[in-house]
Parts: structure tokens; sequence; C-alpha cells
């Protein structure tokens, strides 16, 4: 399982990459609106009410965004733990560790891309 | 040494491996002068109080790179350090990661390895002959590379490095920085080379930037900055090895 993984580091890396940034860039004001601005009234709550949102959504442009934000921060994440768990003294056990974290991230990713075409 | 002068502590990790099992403290209590560095302090217990001790140096002006210890746990040029700023007590210990000779000299024969197996040279298809003149380099161009190629081989980053500590056959930042300098030279075509080796395994990609080598290097060279432009241009290389499969240039 180590060649194949390694073949695929430059990938796996450039997703988890992609994914800090998008966390940054979209997730934090994503939080900021629904989480705070929403709930205070700064922002009216019917602005993404579901006929917005799903308008939204449904468009092209808005299909990439979610896609993005769904699959590359669950990369990250993948990758994040990984290492996380190998700075925890988890080396040896990276063998079977990484396949299985980024499967999870490669089940997710497939959800992502059908629930988005499905909207 | 006048009478009333301060004081400090120096609890030294010792290691004699024909003596010992496993390291022990001994601590010396000596006078300092204020303007002394950690290194004074160790070459006056080395002179005046105990002989036995053994630890490197040469320079005392941070260019020779070999009077790297823990000093109060964190890696630091002890020729560098002024004692000044540390407490009545100071803890000396050989560089962390690395295995021990004695006392404060370690073993650094691994790390050389990991610097030559980044083809650490210019390497050019073709040699240019003597008539064809030097190979002119602009400022911008030395600008480049300037910052990566100040590395004065310490191994500060080594003994900083959380990856380092947890998988010692990580190439580490030191060699990775030496190699992305050779990369960004305009004379240099072995940029492809190096991508290779730096796709393998435990290199680059190895690296979780925790930025520690970064912060301990004392010649500013940002060696994680080098790991994570090596990363993008391994990613690049990658990316382009799936197009064009010799690698483009090669």
């Amino acid at each position: 399982m180590k060649h194949p993984l390694l073949k695929l580091e430059p990938l796996i890396w450039l997703l988890f990459g992609q994914g800090i940034l998008l966390g940054t860039v979209l997730l934090t004001p994503w939080v900021l609106v629904v989480g705070l601005a929403i709930p205070l009234g700064i922002v009216p709550a019917d602005a993404l009410s579901y006929e917005r949102a799903t308008l939204l959504a449904s468009h092209i442009v808005g299909r990439l965004v979610l896609l993005g934000l769904i699959v590359l921060p669950l990369w990250k994440g993948a990758h994040h733990m990984r290492h996380t768990f190998i700075d925890f003294g988890g080396a040896e056990r990276d063998a079977w560790v990484a396949p299985l974290l980024y499967l999870l991230a490669t089940v997710g990713s497939v959800l992502a891309v059908v629930a988005v075409i499905r909207i | 040494m006048s009478d009333g002068q301060q004081k400090k502590t120096f609890v030294i990790t010792r290691f004699d491996p024909d003596r010992d099992d496993a390291p022990r403290k001994q601590a010396y209590e000596i006078p300092v002068h204020p303007d002394w560095k950690v290194l004074d302090a160790l070459n006056f217990i080395k002179d005046e109080i105990d002989a036995t001790l053994s630890h490197r140096w040469s320079c005392r002006m941070a260019v020779c790179g070999s009077c790297g210890m823990m000093v109060d746990g964190e890696p630091r040029l002890t020729c560098k350090e002024a004692l000044s700023q540390y407490g009545d007590t100071v803890d000396v210990a050989p560089l962390a990661n690395f295995p021990v000779v004695r006392d404060l000299v370690i073993e650094a024969d691994g790390f050389m390895e990991k610097l030559t197996h980044v083809k650490p040279w210019i390497i050019r298809a073709k040699e240019l002959a003597v008539e064809e003149g030097p190979m002119r380099q602009s400022p911008a161009e030395l600008e480049e590379f300037k910052q990566f190629s100040m590395c004065i081989n310490c191994m500060l980053c080594y003994s900083a490095c959380p990856v380092v500590a947890n998988e010692p056959e990580f190439i580490g930042p030191a060699a990775i920085a030496l190699g992305h300098r050779y990369s960004l030279d305009s004379r240099d075509e072995g940029a492809a080379d190096r991508n290779e080796i730096f796709r393998g395994e435990g290199t680059v990609f190895s690296c979780s930037f925790a930025n520690e080598c970064s912060e301990v290097c004392p010649k500013h060279v940002d060696p994680a900055a080098a790991v994570n432009q090596a990363k993008l241009n391994a990613v690049i290389d990658w990316a382009t090895s799936l197009v064009l499969p010799r690698g483009g240039d090669k």
C-alpha cells in the first residue's frame, strides 16, 4: 500500500493545501454569515431562504463552490489526521491508517459529487 | 576572575560510551563574565575545571556551524547566544534527534549522507567549454536562491523538527533547502532529477509544516519555506509527468 500512496502523495498534498485555503477563505465567512450574522439579524434571514439557497446551489458556479467546500476540507482533514497520528507516535501504523483516512475522504468526495449533481 | 563576580550553574549532559550506560547530568558552578556567550562558559569549564568535557566548536562567529547544542531545551548555536539572557542555572545537552558520540558531541554522519542525497551541486546536461566564458547570473537570479544558500549545516533544524524526531530517516529541512537552492539556480539543469528525489519516501511530503526549523535557524535560511516550495515544485512535476510522461525537459 505504501508505494501507490507515495505516488499519489503530490495529489493528496495539493488537495490538502487547497482544503486549508478554502477552509480559511470560504468556510470562515460561511460560519460568520450563517452562525452569527443571520441569528444577530445583521443579514436578513430570508437571504438564505430555501428557494434562494436552492437557486444559488443549483447554478453551475454554486455547484462547483459547494463541491470545493465539501471535498477539499475532507482531504485536508484526512491529511491532518494522518500527520497528527504520526506525530503522536503512530508512524509504524501509517501503512494502514493513511489508506483508511484517504479512503474515507474518497468516499466522502464521491458522495459529495452525487449530492451536488442531484441538487 | 575577580571576587564578587556573578556565578551561574551549568547542568551539562555527560556521556562516556566506555563508562556510562546512559547519559547523566553534571553540574558546574562557575564565575561568568557579563559579555560571555554560552560557549565561553563551556570553554571555561573545559579549560579550568574539567578537561574531560567534550564539545565541538571552532569559529566563534556563527559561521562554522559546529557548536550547536540544546541550551535550556532549545537548539542553539552556543557561540551566538548571550549568556546574560539565561537564568542562574543553564542546562546544556547535545543536539536532540542525533546519536551522541560523547558528552555534547553528536554523530553527524547520517546528516552528511542526507545532504549528498539531494545532489547539492550544479547539474548541467552539457558542461560549458572554457572558451564559451563564464555562466553569467544577474543579481535578480542570485536573489532567487541566495537565502537558501546561507545554511551553515549547524543541524539545529534537525534537532527542532518534530518529523525528524518521529522518523529519523526523514531527509530533513537543511538537505531539502540545499537541494531546492540548486534547483532555483539559473545555471542548474537538475531540477527534474531533484523533483524525482523529492517525490520519494521520507522527503518533502513527510514534512507537516510545523515551521520549527525556520524558528531555530540562526542564519534565517527559512528552510520551511524551501520545503514547501519544493513540495509545490514536486506537485507541478508530478502533474507535468502525467501529461508529458518523460517529465518534459528531461
